[in-house]
């Protein structure tokens, strides 16, 4: 366990950055409650084989007490480091997103379970919309009730949006929940 | 006469041999003299007619007497095999004949080469000895030479010399010479290109310095240092990690960096903070609002409220 490089940090802030624009400060300095300190600390990142976790201070200082050998996870992991330098969030870090989100789009009900299974959003399931959406943007996926499902890329702005076809793809599907029972050895 | 009739069918002159089986002994005689007697007279007669066979052949003189040449034989006997007399029995039996000669002895023959047989001792000039031939401490052995004269130089080598001055060249030309080569040469312009050999920079020249005492059998660690010669700088990657934990009472670096990055990230991307479209608009609202403003202030502004001075006309 270490904290992140200056190039690594620089990676995983503009992957974050996508979803969550200027939030990212937000997300940063947050302070956390947890431990008996009575200061509150930050919330830090720290990389432990290849992965990415954003975890509270006062835990980081417990958890050097274990070996990196035994060390599993600790906090919440939010992307993994590909071989080749490469920042993937994951959808564990869709708490994170879902918070401080920029961009959201809201599925009926009936296309939820398309998207759960790993399909991408089409127009016809696309409930609402926020405004000033750009292609490329990070884009939060919730249900009508306000249940975050999933995140992913935008694939058209909010205006093309409105006259494409029912079966155009709105947002290019990324992680969404249903990955912790199909991927589960791979979180 | 009758006897003598009957001694004509086997007579082989080449075996001297004469065989008369006509011959009957007329009666069991009676005594043993007798039969003797009876025994040589035919043989007698025998021996003569062979004897007038061969006076009648055709001679020839020698120191010992007349020597006749024997016919071949005609009685068949069983092959003997170390017979004297073997040249009559050539033609009789099936013999291995002798073999035709090969082609090579036709050519030997024909160009008068003769067997010569190699001796086992062979006398060496170099030590003056009797040394064998083949095997162990033999005469002329190619291993024992001391010193081997080098072959002349073959057309290869002047080629690869050529090839290797072409790489060189269009090295230069690119700017890719090994470091080695670019320090002997900087002295001296390449030919045929405008540009000016570059001169080596203090770190390309440290560079080199680095890996001509590195390269020695022990890495360059028992070498002794010149005056003046800087210790190499340290090999390998340089991985400087901040600690996991900030050190009490000292800055936290990782706080930092974090803060840096973030600043960072931020300003490169405040340009996307404005909405250009809404302030485009949003000014044009102000810009027509505020037009509209001061020309209402050059025209009388009408107060509704006022009573119109028409309505005073109607009485």
């Amino acid at each position: 366990m270490r904290p992140l490089d200056e190039n690594e940090t620089t990676v995983v802030f503009e992957k974050i950055f996508k979803f969550v624009g200027n939030n990212l400060k937000n997300i940063v300095e947050n302070p956390s409650h947890e431990g008996p300190e009575q200061d509150p600390g930050r919330y830090c990142f720290r990389l432990h084989k290849n992965r990415v976790y954003y975890v509270s201070e006062s835990l980081v200082k417990r958890a050097t007490n274990i070996s990196r050998k035994s060390l599993v996870s600790l906090g919440t992991c939010i992307g993994k480091y590909t071989h080749a330098g490469g920042f993937h969030l994951t959808i564990m870090s869709l708490s994170v997103l879902a918070a401080n989100a920029k961009h959201k789009v809201w599925l009926k009900p009936t296309s939820e379970m398309s998207f759960l299974y790993g399909n991408h959003v089409l127009k016809g399931g696309l409930g609402r919309i926020t405004d000033s959406i750009v292609p490329g943007d990070g884009v939060v996926v919730f249900s009508m009730s306000d249940v975050p499902l999933g995140f992913g890329v935008a694939a058209k702005s909010t205006q093309d949006c409105r006259k494409l076809d029912p079966n155009g793809i709105v947002v290019l599907h990324q992680a969404d929940i249903g990955e912790y029972l199909r991927d589960e050895d791979e979180l | 006469m009758d006897m003598e009739t009957d001694q004509i069918n086997q007579l082989d002159v080449g075996n001297l041999l004469a065989f008369n089986s006509n011959h009957r002994f007329p009666s069991p005689s009676s005594s043993r003299e007798e039969l003797v007697k009876e025994c040589v007279t035919e043989g007698t007669k025998l021996v003569q007619a062979i004897a007038d066979v061969l006076f009648n052949l055709s001679s020839t003189d020698s120191n010992d007497g007349p020597l006749v040449q024997l016919p071949r034989p005609s009685t068949k006997l069983p092959r003997e095999k170390h017979h004297a007399n073997l040249l009559c029995f050539l033609f009789l039996f099936h013999l291995p004949r002798p073999k035709p000669p090969t082609k090579w002895e036709e050519f030997a023959l024909k160009k008068g080469i003769q067997k010569r047989k190699k001796d086992k001792i062979v006398y060496d000039e170099t030590t003056d000895k009797f040394k064998r031939r083949h095997g162990y401490d033999r005469v002329n052995d190619d291993n024992d030479i001391p010193i081997i004269e080098a072959k002349a130089t073959d057309e290869r080598v002047g080629k690869q010399e050529k090839n290797r001055l072409q790489n060189l060249k269009t090295a230069a030309k690119a700017g890719a010479l090994p470091s080695h080569v670019q320090l002997a040469v900087t002295a001296l312009p390449i030919s045929g290109t405008k540009t000016q050999p570059q001169k080596i920079g203090k770190e390309a020249l440290g560079d080199v310095a680095g890996f001509a005492s590195t390269s020695t059998a022990s890495g360059g660690k028992f070498d002794k240092k010149l005056p003046g010669e800087k210790p190499p700088k340290k090999q390998g990657k340089h991985h400087k990690y901040l600690p996991v934990l900030p050190r009490y009472g000292e800055v936290d670096e990782e706080k930092e960096q974090t803060n840096k990055v973030l600043s960072k990230l931020l300003s490169k991307h405040s340009h996307e903070i404005l909405n250009v479209g809404k302030a485009i608009d949003m000014y044009n609202d102000y810009k027509e609002k505020k037009k509209s403003g001061r020309s209402d202030k050059l025209k009388a502004k009408k107060d509704i409220t006022k009573k119109k001075p028409y309505a005073q006309k109607a009485k």
